[in-house]
């Protein structure tokens, strides 16, 4: 195994302690909602909701730097450029999440004066991590950047799959240096805060999971390389022609001009299409391998992520985006409850897919399945769909109370906190986050414990037909 | 908008989206079985999808988003097919998968 895949098994590690202490956060921030006064002046709603947004853009950054790590030196057939720079950054990287995380907890707040933003907290949604620490992840991007590039023009070979990935590490890159200036209009603020978060997610994330799964489905399904680069440009082309113009569903209510109105609705009409696409690709692949392949665990993910992706991002971001709706829905818990799902289904559950493939090479396992995996994949499945639903039956029940009917007052706005469809919404919202923790622990058994056995030939007789070429 | 014509009209595009879903993952399978019966199946789903666009022009929705609609009731007819097309095209016979 190359050193560079041996630093994607670091990062995988990484990503998934911080998705258990995502979980942990979003457990306690959704309690909050459930017992008044919970960890009130100890650890409010505020930062525990702050930690749960946090390390989910965290882990799921490492889950695509360790994707990348493990799938360079396979795509260039040799080790990564300035991979010891990597691994003492990835020290650094772990040190900095940690620090930061001990200042969020312990800390929580400061006075308002430029030595809060660069120590204590930057106060910008997503992107609270204070200055010095968002200075080390543009490092640890610079640096994932030149091992890329470096490692191409080392080898003196680009594959396309590859050379689209180099183009995206560039707004990967620039887009993150939006966080750093602290603007004090709102709306000039909120304006470029979205180039960040939007850009991030529904444009170069989508890329840099595109790429990452066409090398996942390489591996895991031997498909051949015109194929997957094939269908990545098409995806690429689509995803970016509505993706990025839907950056205006952000802009309807920030101060804008009111063109984004009409911006904003047309290009995020247009975002399931390709979504659609995708499951249509999903289900051809599942037909041409009549669902038998060497690692069930990541053959599932897959699927998980292409379905998750179109009714978590397509269904759910639909109902509510264009702005005679979204007027009613934003900022409620209807838009949480998309954003839950979308991130699962477009992110997660990719990330999910490429660690099983990573464990069954680096364990030199020849068939990754049994129970364990099942559970978790029940367990986190179920969990995701029950709060989502509950949130948004809680979401449904604010925009229709709150906003439509009470005229967005503070105090329709309190009476809709004590609907009853709002606060059951809520309570079961935490029942199934408790389904969903109980879903990661089984997941992090079984990532554990996954492939060190061995199998013998003839249980392996009936499902290698698919296996990896 | 009235609270029930907002919440009406958001279930209705929820519905448009998740059916026109239904249509592609139905096609899909119709394909890979050789069904007609699934073949038919998709359709329905997509019928339902044009009579869920037809719902929504009687939304208190501005004309243009209606209009919006009904053009992408039409542009999800030929993704399935389509895509589904080319994936045959791209997996030749020598570039099936291992």
């Amino acid at each position: 195994m190359y050193r560079s895949q041996q630093l994607a098994l670091k990062y995988f590690t990484a990503a998934m302690i911080l998705f258990g202490l995502m979980i942990v956060a979003g457990l306690l921030a959704s309690t909050s909602y459930v017992l008044d006064g919970f960890l009130l002046n100890k650890l409010d709603f505020s930062v525990t909701k702050m930690l749960h947004i946090d390390t989910m853009i965290i882990w799921l950054l490492m889950g695509f730097i360790g994707s990348v790590y493990w799938f360079v030196p396979i795509e260039f057939e040799r080790e990564t450029v300035g991979i010891r720079l990597a691994e003492v950054l990835f020290w650094i990287f772990c040190a900095a999440v940690a620090v930061v995380a001990a200042v969020f907890i312990f800390v929580q707040y400061g006075r308002s004066t430029e030595m809060s933003l660069w120590f204590i907290n930057q106060g910008r949604k997503y992107v609270e991590a204070p200055r010095w620490a968002a200075i080390g992840i543009t490092l640890v991007v610079v640096v994932f950047i030149y091992n890329v590039v470096g490692t191409a023009i080392k080898a003196r070979r680009i594959t396309g799959i590859m050379g689209v990935l180099m183009v995206d590490l560039i707004p990967l890159f620039g887009l993150y240096l939006i966080a750093f200036p602290s603007m004090t209009n709102m709306s000039e603020d909120q304006y470029w805060w979205w180039w960040l978060v939007h850009l991030w997610v529904e444009a170069t994330w989508e890329i840099l999971i595109g790429c990452i799964m066409a090398l996942a489905l390489m591996q895991l399904l031997g498909a051949s390389r015109r194929v997957v680069e094939t269908w990545l440009y098409i995806e690429v082309g689509l995803v970016l022609g509505t993706g990025i113009l839907g950056l205006g569903h952000h802009y309807f209510w920030i101060g804008t001009p009111s063109y984004w109105l009409g911006i904003g609705g047309f290009f995020s009409a247009l975002e399931p299409l390709p979504l659609l696409g995708m499951v249509v690709h999903a289900i051809y692949d599942a037909g041409a391998h009549r669902m038998k392949t060497t690692n069930r665990p990541a053959f599932f993910w897959v699927l998980a992520e292409a379905f998750g992706n179109f009714i978590g991002g397509g269904v759910f971001g639909f109902m509510m985006t264009l702005p005679q709706i979204n007027l009613f829905t934003h900022g409620t818990q209807w838009t949480v409850s998309h954003g839950h799902f979308a991130f699962w289904g477009a992110y997660a559950c990719g990330v999910l897919a490429v660690i099983y493939l990573a464990l069954q090479k680096s364990r030199s396992a020849q068939q990754l399945d049994g129970a364990a995996w099942k559970w978790s994949f029940a367990l986190l499945n179920i969990g995701i769909l029950g709060m989502v639903g509950a949130l948004l039956v809680s979401g449904i029940a604010q925009a229709f109370y709150e906003r439509a009917m009470g005229g967005s007052t503070l105090q329709a706005y309190m009476q809709g906190q004590t609907n009853v469809w709002f606060v059951q919404g809520i309570v079961m919202r935490l029942v199934f986050g408790l389904v969903f923790a109980a879903g990661y622990v089984v997941l992090m058994y079984d990532l554990l414990t996954t492939g060190k056995k061995r199998v013998t030939a003839e249980v392996l007789q009936p499902r290698v037909a698919g296996g990896p070429a | 908008m009235t609270a029930a014509q907002m919440l009406g009209t958001s279930l209705l595009l929820a519905l448009f989206v998740l059916l026109a879903g239904c249509y592609g993952v139905l096609y899909c399978l119709g394909r890979l079985r050789a069904s007609r019966g699934i073949g038919r199946a998709a359709l329905t789903a997509y019928a339902l999808q044009g009579v869920t666009a037809g719902l929504l022009t009687f939304s208190p929705l501005e004309f243009w988003w209606k209009a919006l609609l009904l053009a992408s009731f039409v542009a999800y007819l030929p993704i399935p097919p389509l895509t589904w097309r080319l994936l045959e095209s791209l997996h030749e016979p020598g570039e099936q998968h291992s």
